[in-house]
Order: C-alpha cells, then sequence, then structure tokens
C-alpha cells in the first residue's frame, strides 16, 4: 500500500509539473541487478521460487572461485526539471527534481555460499571463514530543489525520506567441522539492524559541466545523494559468541543437550541494542564522464562511478554516433560494480524542439540468456 | 499547451503500468535445494566416579589413580528425621469482647480503653516442653469483627514474637458498622525467620507466647461510638503451617523409629551383573547433631531384603548429646565397621542391590532431663548416617550394566534423510556388549535397535555404528537407550582413569526450504 502511494505521488508530480509551460524537464525510470557469481537463472529461483539444482550452484562456485561473491541491484524513478525563466536579476534558474529510489547490496565468502547451498559435509577438516558477509538495503524519496547556472551546472539541497533500512554484517566467523566428526568450532560476531520506522535526512545533488567551444572535448561530473539521514528508534542485534565443542555431554556443566533444552534459544547469544536515533550516510554516488568527439557525428566516451555501495567503481566506455537527424545510437562496454565486463547499448530519438526518448540496456544478452550474470535498463524522456 | 497536458498523461500512465509490473510481476513460490550436513552432536561417558554417583547425592568421591586405583567415598547417605521436633500444630485462638450490660446506647468518647489484657497462647498438641523456636515457615491468619456503630480500634501484641528483631503486632481499627452487618477485616502475617520465645508472660513457661490485647476506641478519629449491650467485638488468630528451623527446650522421653531406606543402584541406571568390592575400610557411622542423649539401638541391617548380622546389631548405644557452644556443632559420633557383617556386606553390594535398609529405634534423653531444658536441634543439621570407605578398584566383572537414556524432542527437518553416527571408545581393560534401542513414541516407526562389541582396552579400537535417519524418525519424540555390559576375564586391575567415551554424530542431506 505504501509503494502504490509512492507511485502515485510520483506520477501526480509529474502531471503538476508538466502543467507548467515555463519549465523544462525530464523523466528516468531505471532498474537493474546484477553478481558476478549469481546467474540470472539461480537469481530469478531465488526471488520468484524453485528448486535450485546443485549443477546450478556448482556453476555458481565456479564463477566465484576465491573471490567474494556480490549481488546488487537498483531501480527507481527520477524527475529533474528546470526553469526557463531567470531567478530574479540573475543568470541562474530555479532546478529541481525528485527521486524514488531503492538500493540492495549483498557481499559473502566462497565458504559461506558454500554452507548456505551445498552444506558443510564437504568441507570437513576445513576452515570456512565468514568474515566481511553482508546485507543492506535502503529505499528513499528525495525532493530537492536549487540553482542552475550556465552549461546546465546546478547545485539541489533535498530533503529525503528513507522508507527503509537494514544492515547486517559479519564482522568476522568461522566454522570448522572436523573430518572425523569430533569437533566443531564456530564464531560469529556481528550485527543486523533496521530502522523501526521512516527516517529523515538531508541530501545534496550537484552536477559540473565542462564544455567549451574551443575544447574538443567534454567533462561531466555528478554527484548525487551525498548526506545522511536520521533514524528513529534503531534496532540492532548483535552476537559475538564461540562455540567449540566435541559434542554435547547429557547433561552437567557447560553445554549439554539438557542445557540447550532448557536454554531460550537464540535470545542468550543476541544481544538487542535499541538507540532513540542512529546517524547515517547516504548511499551516495558519483559519476565522472569523458566525451571526445572522433568525427561530426561520432564520439568516445568514459564514465566512471563509485558509491552506490557497489563493492567495485564501475567503469564504462563506448562509441556513439548520430544516424539521420532524428537517431543517436552507441554501444558500451562496462565493467566493475557488482560484475563483470559486459556490453551495453543505447538508443535515442528525438522531435527536435519537443522531445526525446532514451533506452539503455545493460547486458542485451541478458535478457535472453539465463546463463548471464544480471540485467538492466534505463528509459528517459526529454522535454526539450 | 493542451498538447503538453496530454503527454504528460500519456507517461503518467506509462509510469504507473511500468511500477506496477515491477511490484506484482513476481509469483512466488517456495525457493528450495539441498545441502549436506555433517556435525558432531554428543561426546559423553562414563568412569568410576559416575558409577559410584549415582548411589548418593551428597556424598565426595575421589579416585585416586594408581595400580590399583583407590576410590574413596565419604559423605552423608541418610538424614534421621524427628517429627514430633519439626512439626508444630496449627492452633486457633479466638477472644469475643462483649459488654457488661443490656440495652443503649451508651456513648464511648475517643480513646476510650475497653480491654487491655496481657495472657498466654497455649500451643497445644505438643508433648515436649519447647523454651524456644526458630520458624523458617508459617504464618498467622486473623480475622477481627465488631458490631459496634462507632470506629473500633484493637492491637494484639506478640513481645516474645520478633522478626528481624521487631515484635510482631496487629493494629486494625474498624469502621464503624451498620448494626445489621459485622464490620470485618482479615489478613496474614508471614512468620518466616519469626523467632519465638515460649515461656510465656512470666518467662518461666512452656509451649506459651506472650501476648497482649487492647481494645478500644481511636484517639485519632473524633467519633463517639454508640454501644450496645448486644454488641461484640471478635478476633481470631490462626498459626499455622509453621515449619520449624531450630528448637530448643526438653525434648522429653520419647522412642522414635529409627529406620533409613538408602537407594544404592538404580535398576534404572545398573540393571544387572556383578562387580567384585572389596573395601579396604568401611565404617557407617551415627552422627548426633541434637543437643539432646540418645540411646540408638540398630536392630536389622539387610540388603535388598537379606539380612546382615553384625556384632553391634541389638545392643543399646548410648550416644551423648552433640556440643553446639561453639560456632559449628560438634556431633557425638558413634560408629560400626561394615566390614565386621556376615555375610560380607560388599558380597552383596556387588551384586548391585537397590537398596540398603536399617532399621532400629532411638531413645531420646534416656536419663530424662539432664540438662535442665537445654536440649536443642536445628533441622539444616540433622542427625546422619554417614558412609567413609575406601575400595581398590581390582576384582572380576562379570555382565556388569550400565544404561543411559536420553529422551529427545521431535524436530521438523522435512526432507532429511542420513545416519546417526555411534561411536564408543573404550577405556576399560575389560570386554563391553553394546546394545542400543531408539524408540519412536510414534507407533508407525518400529524401534531402531543396535548392537555392538567393544573390545578391552588397549587393544579396543573405536567401535562405529550407523543408524539411519529421516524425516519421520527426526520429527517423532523418542527415546534413545543405550546399555553396555562389561565382562572381565578374571580379576582385573583398574588404574581409576578407565571411562567410556561415547559420540554421536550426523551425517546427511537436507532440503531447505525459502518460503
Amino acid at each position: 500500500m505504501r509503494g502504490w502511494l509512492a507511485y502515485l505521488f510520483l506520477a501526480l508530480s509529474c502531471a503538476a509539473q508538466g502543467q507548467l509551460d515555463s519549465l523544462t524537464w525530464e523523466a528516468t525510470a531505471w532498474g537493474q541487478h546484477r553478481s558476478n557469481t549469481l546467474s540470472n537463472e539461480l537469481v530469478g529461483l531465488l526471488i520468484h521460487g524453485g528448486h535450485i539444482d546443485r549443477t546450478l550452484v556448482e556453476s555458481a562456485q565456479a564463477a566465484q572461485a576465491g573471490e567474494m561473491g556480490a549481488f546488487g541491484y537498483a531501480s527507481g524513478v527520477a524527475v529533474t526539471w528546470r526553469s526557463l525563466r531567470p531567478w530574479k536579476e540573475t543568470e541562474s534558474r530555479l532546478c529541481g527534481s525528485i527521486q524514488f529510489k531503492t538500493l540492495g547490496d549483498i557481499r559473502w565468502t566462497p565458504e559461506l555460499f558454500d554452507l548456505v547451498f551445498t552444506g558443510n559435509a564437504g568441507h570437513l577438516g576445513r576452515w570456512d571463514v565468514l568474515d566481511g558477509s553482508r546485507f543492506r538495503a535502503g529505499t528513499w524519496i528525495q525532493a530537492a530543489i536549487g540553482l542552475e547556472g550556465a552549461n546546465r551546472n546546478r547545485i539541489e539541497l533535498g530533503i529525503v525520506y528513507r522508507l527503509r533500512s537494514t544492515d547486517a554484517r559479519i564482522r568476522n566467523g568461522h566454522l570448522y567441522v572436523s573430518e572425523g566428526l569430533d569437533y566443531l568450532s564456530g564464531y560469529v560476531r556481528g550485527h543486523m539492524g533496521w530502522a523501526e520506522g521512516g527516517s529523515w535526512g538531508l541530501a545534496i545533488n550537484a552536477e559540473w559541466h565542462f564544455l567549451r567551444e574551443e575544447a574538443p572535448f567534454a567533462f561531466h561530473l555528478r554527484v548525487q545523494n551525498l548526506g545522511f539521514t536520521v533514524a528513529p528508534k534503531w534496532t540492532e542485534l548483535q552476537v559475538d559468541t564461540l562455540v567449540e565443542t566435541t559434542g554435547l555431554t547429557f547433561s552437567g556443566p557447560g553445554l549439554s543437550v539438557e542445557s540447550l533444552t532448557e536454554s531460550e534459544g537464540a535470545s542468550e547469544v543476541i544481544t538487542t541494542l535499541n538507540e532513540p536515533y542512529r546517524f547515517g550516510l547516504m548511499p551516495f554516488r558519483i559519476d565522472a564522464s569523458f566525451e571526445y568527439p572522433l568525427g561530426p557525428r561520432s564520439g568516445w566516451d568514459v564514465q566512471a562511478q563509485i558509491g552506490d555501495w557497489m563493492p567495485v567503481p564501475r567503469a564504462v566506455t563506448g562509441y556513439r554516433r548520430a544516424i539521420g537527424k532524428r537517431w543517436q545510437a552507441g554501444v558500451q562496454l562496462v565493467a566493475g560494480g557488482w560484475g563483470r565486463l559486459r556490453p551495453a547499448a543505447w538508443a535515442r530519438w528525438r522531435k527536435p524542439g519537443e522531445y526525446a526518448w532514451m533506452l539503455f540496456v545493460e547486458d542485451p544478452f541478458g535478457w535472453g540468456s539465463n546463463a548471464a550474470y544480471g540485467r538492466g535498463i534505463t528509459l528517459r524522456y526529454q522535454n526539450l | 499547451m493542451k498538447r503538453l497536458h496530454t503527454r504528460i498523461r500519456f507517461h503518467q500512465g506509462l509510469f504507473v503500468l511500468l511500477l506496477a509490473a515491477l511490484a506484482f510481476g513476481c509469483k512466488r513460490e517456495p525457493t528450495t535445494w539441498t545441502v549436506d550436513v555433517a556435525l558432531p552432536l554428543i561426546d559423553d561417558g562414563w568412569s568410576w566416579v559416575d558409577v559410584i554417583e549415582a548411589s548418593s547425592e551428597n556424598g565426595s568421591i575421589d579416585v585416586e589413580e594408581g595400580a590399583p586405583a583407590v576410590l574413596r567415598f565419604e559423605g552423608p547417605v541418610a538424614d534421621w528425621e524427628i517429627p514430633s521436633l519439626t512439626e508444630l500444630p496449627d492452633t486457633i485462638v479466638a477472644q469475643e469482647l462483649t459488654p457488661d450490660f443490656m440495652g443503649g446506647p451508651f456513648p464511648v468518647p475517643p480513646g476510650t480503653v475497653l480491654l487491655d489484657s496481657e495472657e498466654d497462647i497455649v500451643f497445644q498438641g505438643i508433648d515436649q516442653q519447647f523454651s524456644g523456636l526458630v520458624l523458617s515457615g508459617g504464618r498467622i491468619d486473623y480475622l477481627v469483627e465488631s458490631s459496634t456503630n462507632g470506629h473500633v480500634e484493637l492491637q494484639y501484641a506478640f513481645p516474645s514474637v520478633t522478626i528481624g528483631g521487631e515484635p510482631v503486632e496487629l493494629k486494625v481499627v474498624l469502621p464503624p458498622s451498620d448494626g445489621v452487618a459485622f464490620q470485618t477485616e482479615s489478613g496474614a502475617i508471614d512468620l518466616a525467620g519469626a523467632v519465638i520465645d515460649l515461656t510465656g508472660v512470666s518467662g518461666n513457661e512452656i509451649n506459651r507466647i506472650a501476648s497482649r490485647l487492647v481494645i478500644g476506641t481511636p484517639a485519632d478519629i473524633t467519633d463517639t461510638a454508640q454501644v450496645y449491650g448486644t454488641d461484640s467485638i471478635r478476633v481470631r488468630m490462626h498459626f499455622q503451617d509453621m515449619v520449624v528451623e531450630q528448637v530448643g527446650g526438653y525434648f522429653g522421653q520419647e522412642t522414635v523409629a529409627f529406620d533409613v531406606d538408602q537407594t544404592v543402584f538404580q535398576p534404572a541406571d545398573f540393571p544387572g551383573g556383578f562387580l567384585q568390592i572389596e573395601p579396604t575400610r568401611a565404617t557407617l557411622q551415627f552422627r548426633n547433631t541434637i543437643a539432646a542423649d540418645l540411646r540408638l539401638q540398630l536392630d536389622a541391617l539387610s540388603v535388598d531384603g537379606i539380612s546382615v548380622s553384625h556384632p553391634e546389631l541389638g545392643v543399646p548405644q548410648q550416644i551423648a548429646r552433640a556440643d553446639w557452644s561453639g560456632e559449628e556443632v560438634e556431633p557425638t559420633v558413634w560408629e560400626i565397621d561394615l566390614l565386621e557383617t556376615a555375610p560380607l556386606l560388599f558380597d552383596l553390594l556387588g551384586y548391585l542391590p537397590e537398596a540398603i535398609t536399617a532399621s532400629g529405634e532411638a531413645l531420646l534423653n534416656p536419663l530424662g532431663d539432664v540438662s535442665g531444658g537445654q536440649d536443642f536441634l536445628d533441622t539444616r543439621e540433622p542427625p546422619q548416617l554417614y558412609l567413609d570407605f575406601e575400595w581398590p578398584l581390582e576384582g572380576a566383572v562379570e555382565d556388569f550394566r550400565v544404561v543411559r537414556s536420553l529422551a529427545l524432542e521431535g524436530t521438523d527437518l522435512a526432507g532429511f534423510t542420513g545416519e546417526l553416527i555411534v561411536r564408543i571408545t573404550n577405556g576399560y581393560p575389560v570386554h563391553w556388549n553394546l546394545n542400543g534401542t531408539w524408540d519412536f513414541e510414534d507407533p508407525v516407526l518400529d524401534p531402531e535397535v543396535f548392537s555392538s562389541e567393544v573390545a578391552a582396552f588397549p587393544m579396543a579400537e573405536v567401535t562405529e555404528v550407523r543408524i539411519p535417519i529421516d524425516e519421520a524418525r527426526l520429527a517423532s519424540s523418542a527415546t534413545l537407550i543405550i546399555e553396555a555390559a562389561m565382562t572381565s576375564e578374571g580379576p582385573v586391575q583398574f588404574t581409576g582413569a578407565e571411562r567410556v567415551r561415547l559420540q554421536v554424530a550426523c551425517e546427511g542431506t537436507y532440503q531447505v526450504s525459502v518460503q
């Protein structure tokens, strides 16, 4: 229900802005998921349900090898606008944006993946390290207003309402079971925290564009969601427990069948921390892009992105070309982020002086293949 | 302008459709996969100490390792209780105040005392002459009733009953009665920890509590009571559920039965067999912790109904009073040497009997009140039978059986199939036969029975038994019973370090299901 209200709010905002003939604006909707380990088929089974065959798991193990596994997703809609009229007596114009975004990041060690999807029987006599495994997710709405100057350089200050915020992490952990099944050592030091209600905060969005007629290239720098939120009623479950046993005794002091039967379960090893508020940074993102014309109708682009909880920076390079008066298209190679090297393609169609549509597809082959490791799409409408 | 508006409505619809598809386009069914698990579950066992611990919860056991090892046991095996000294009868005290005149009403101004009397409350049904008590529990239930048309104040003080040094006192103010129904108030006074002087108002009595009852009109309520000749004020005090912690006085000449029935080997844990027990020291002591003389006569000693004789049996023993003059009691000890029984008591114990029974009687204060009413008992230090024995662990063992059972709650592990791996490591220089039964409460499931032979140490290898398990067996509550029988080839010498180790591990495949 809350989601529907958010969608309705966004749609109404679009409609309201559209009534104003003194504005120019653009709307973007995007969604992507990406992993360096989990194939689309495996992700589909995890999300939609079904039986995960062991071959799928083995394929994921092979893809992960000894690296940390990662899976991330991001989706949202955003509307940005700017006034056509100058702000008071200056050359600046009022601008603003409204954004709904959801973001998630999961990482795991190869051993944790094995333990979860194949069990520990194949790991006897091995120390399984769980350090650094993590899950975090956030969903927020941001409404921002600011000023736009020459070259469309702009800065906005936004108010953020974060609907959901979750963070779970194993800082240190291990599991060891001896080959003779006569010794077990398990340790976890970690936490899982979440906000009981929505969080409010502030964020800055900024763009700076280097555009010179005398320079044969362009450079763009964008900062999004650089800010913080304050979560009321933050609850955090903390655990720091080592279990080391050759097996339980039937009764007596220490860990025994009797004591486990009488215990209160996991609550005995979990400490619950309740804080009246928790200050947290927003998952910001910085984009830096470089465009170099190769000819009057073609060019070369390079882009680097950091932030958005991505485990490694995302790098994009590509070739673009204008086709006729209305079409523009490009092909790209994308590396980093949550996944491995993959292709991307985009196309833009415009009606001069009125509007333009742009479609960007990341890993186009991933849309028809279960073997790919993610897919992404961006749809943008620009009111020119 | 109109065109722009139309375009915006088209895009609005597009957004809503796109987001609705994202939100509701996902059909969800359980995600399942299989995992192979292997975990250690149980690591337990039993040693010589476990064998002896089953026969006493109070004694201290020490196994001195050597060749042979020496097992020592020293501790109480039974307490002797004297109910007449520790159980006090309930006592009810009732008082009723009625005017000496007829008719009325007669005005009674505030602050008037109608009754002020001191008297002893006598505890009935006590044959002893108690002069003092300390209670660990008990209470006084009280009920006060008044039909007087005016406020009535009642003070019931017990100066000889103190709790934490403060005398117990009941103070009640009753509002005026309407002339039809009695005004009442009731409650309870907790007597836990109460120290009671039973010498009465005079200080020379026995079994009496001094009390002072004052009934009148409250001085601080400006109300003149109207009293009729038919009015009455009643007080009812019920002393009940009193549990004695300490008692002093003269306990009288009472003959108390002395019957002790002590469990030695629980058949559930030790169902049978023979263990050659040849102790080098074995004394049974009677420790008198009462500050009162006793004449004890043990008439019979039997092991599972088989009587044994001893030179001291049937002979009255004069046991002097314990000394309570210091901080700790100095008991008076009388002992018999259990190595002098015929047949030998430990030959009988070798057959793992369930109980030893001693019977006889004891006479309190056989010489009368020689202490001048200074007898004393603290129930926290009761008279005890005390066993002190030393047993070199050397001898023959024949089919000595030990049983361990474990109740298992049902566990819901859908789709689990695997094995329980039971491993036994024998540290005894004797051969074991092992039988196990996994008995399920679910009548559909047949019990899993397994057996194995375990060779004597040091030739023994780890014996492993694998029991198939599955979802249905794990879901049912069950009892795992393991019975081990030990047999030696003639007399063997134990070092005291012997231990049988029982390990249980689990291996299997489980289907994880996430909704």
